[in-house]
């Protein structure tokens, strides 16, 4: 299960859990994601669920969404449980590089009513490359 | 209570919380700003420019003046303190004319106006009191004549161009700030395709996200083995680079000379640009020498060749090499190394700069003591293998992961020279059978 450091009434929380525990997946798995939703007392307007891989490091962000959903209507958004789920692509796998990373998560954003957004993502691994080292000199 | 939204998202560990509006909102005002500027300084340039003259050559009334007077009169910007302000000159002609409204008499301007006194009043040449010439008066002022019309198309085109450059950049700004309201991230990269959200940037593989495609890699045949790889060489660029610096300097350098010929030619003598050509010459002797040296060595080493069993490559995988060398002469050394580079490209300030770094390395085979004889070329093999857990090539708009083959070569009489050839390698091979699509379904 994964969750916010803060779980308290007034901050909005999302807990999520993986159909893996140790969040490892291989290409063409498919991943399923149950998660728990706190809004703090604030209202939902909407929600967005995906799966999605981005870089990180010293270049700028780029990002790749493999599964989106979006859902308007107050009452699904709000609800405070929900799963969804998706046959994972075959690339780009997770890479620890030294100025280039790949993560894949999983992202669910709330929007609020008063234009406030909140988004929890929950990192997972595609793959098994092991993390990159600088070759020794010469 | 009433909270007044957050104006920058604020992280804390997995979680982020913010209102992207305001973002959305500063770069909507931002371009609206451009678009602003682009209107009220078109339109300045209109109201200044570009209407007087259409005036002047659809309103304006036809008429035949006479030439009552003719003198320059000096135009004087305000000079520096304590220097004496550069004049210039320009010729009038006060005309008698007649107009709808009885007879007018008035000046006109009646050429360009000049630094030299002689040279403006040169223009006036011939045209005496009495002379008949046509002009055109404007009917709602019969004073403000002028002795010729048409268009002034270098003035147009600053106006339209300016002001568009502004607005179109503005305009295009706005359109992606409203094509991006309220939107997330996520949802502005699954409206490009789900799956593909790199449809904008570099060309990926089929059915592999962020995977580089191979097509080029793949089109020319070897003559020992089935891929001829193209070769990446920066040796090529610097080439181009040195050639491009060198020709351009030496075309500044040949229109200054030019310049300062013509004066000594016409008896005077131009200190300071004499004084410029001495180092500009020396630049663009040392550019043309550089740019031959660097000629000369790309093609004494000769062409550097290699064929690879197949393509693309898969981790795990084994593939024979062909390495071959053209030229002539010796080679001390030849080394082939097998490496994998990150590459990120980012902003600092309004550069675009990018990092290459190599995270991984090995040698294929090093070899001594080559001999390459003239119209020939120097062959040896070596095999290449991919580590079963390596990573595959991506690809994206800012950063990439790529492997190579890089040759370097140590002849016995030029300098040392190293040249790159790109491979791609796909992800490892799953079972096919269990894939399916994704199923999501956003309301988008």
């Amino acid at each position: 299960m994964s969750r916010g450091p803060e779980f308290s009434a007034s901050t909005p929380s999302v807990a999520v859990h993986f159909s893996r525990v140790d969040r490892r997946y291989e290409p063409l798995e498919r991943i399923d994601v149950r998660y728990v939703v706190e809004t703090g007392g604030a209202v939902v307007r909407g929600m967005e669920r995906s799966v999605l891989w981005y870089t990180e490091g010293k270049g700028e962000e780029d990002i790749g969404v493999h599964f989106f959903e979006r859902m308007t209507d107050r009452a699904t958004a709000a609800a405070a449980t929900g799963t969804f789920g998706c046959v994972l692509p075959r690339s780009p796998l997770s890479y620890e590089g030294v100025i280039v990373k790949i993560r894949w998560c999983v992202r669910v954003r709330l929007f609020f009513v008063g234009g406030r957004d909140f988004i929890s993502e929950h990192v997972f691994d595609l793959g098994a490359v092991p993390a990159a080292r600088l070759p020794s000199p010469g | 209570m009433v909270r007044l939204p957050r104006f920058f998202a604020k992280k804390r560990g997995d979680r982020r919380t913010g209102a992207a509006i305001w973002g959305s909102v500063g770069e909507a005002v931002f371009h609206l700003i451009l678009v602003g500027a682009g209107l009220v300084f078109g339109g300045l340039l209109i109201s200044g420019v570009a209407v007087p003259e259409w005036r002047i050559n659809h309103d304006f009334l036809e008429s035949r003046g006479t030439v009552i007077a003719a003198g320059v009169a000096r135009l004087s910007p305000r000079g520096e303190p304590g220097r004496e302000p550069r004049s210039r000159w320009q010729p009038f002609l006060k005309l008698r004319y007649a107009t709808h409204q009885g007879v007018e008499e008035s000046w006109a301007v009646a050429g360009s106006p000049s630094s030299e006194r002689p040279a403006a009043r040169q223009q006036l040449d011939g045209l005496r009191a009495g002379v008949e010439l046509p002009c055109w008066y404007d009917p709602a002022a019969p004073r403000e004549v002028v002795l010729r019309r048409g268009y002034n198309w270098w003035m147009w085109a600053l106006t339209l161009l300016l002001p568009s450059a502004l607005v179109a950049f503005g305009g295009a700004g706005l359109a992606r700030a409203a094509a991006g309201w309220g939107k997330s991230e996520e949802r502005m990269a699954a409206g490009r395709g789900l799956g593909d959200s790199l449809a904008d940037g570099p060309v990926v593989a089929h059915d592999l996200p962020g995977v580089p495609s191979c097509d080029d890699l793949v089109n020319s045949p070897g003559t020992v083995l089935p891929f001829r790889l193209p070769t990446d060489s920066p040796e090529s660029w610097t080439l181009l680079g040195f050639g491009l610096f060198a020709g351009l300097w030496n075309i500044v350098l040949v229109v200054l000379a030019i310049n300062a010929g013509l004066d000594l030619l016409g008896g005077q003598t131009d200190r300071l640009l004499l004084a410029v050509l001495v180092p500009f010459a020396a630049v663009g002797i040392t550019g043309i020498v550089v740019f031959t040296r660097a000629l000369v060595v790309a093609t004494a080493v000769g062409t550097t060749q290699l064929e690879i069993s197949a393509h693309p490559l898969r981790p795990g995988g084994q593939y024979e090499v062909l390495l071959g060398q053209g030229g002539s002469g010796a080679l001390e050394e030849l080394e082939m190394t097998l490496e994998l580079e990150e590459r990120a490209t980012y902003r600092q300030g309004t550069d675009t700069r990018t990092e290459r770094l190599v995270v991984w390395r090995q040698v294929l085979g090093k070899w001594e003591r080559l001999q390459v004889a003239a119209g020939t070329r120097c062959e040896v093999r070596a095999t290449l293998q991919i580590p079963a857990t390596g990573m595959h090539s991506f690809v994206s708009e800012h950063n990439s992961v790529g492997w190579r083959v890089v040759v370097q070569g140590r002849p016995s009489r030029w300098p040392r020279f190293r040249r790159s050839f790109p491979v791609v390698v796909f992800p490892p091979l799953v079972d096919a059978a269990a894939e399916q699509p994704p199923t999501g379904k956003g309301n988008r």
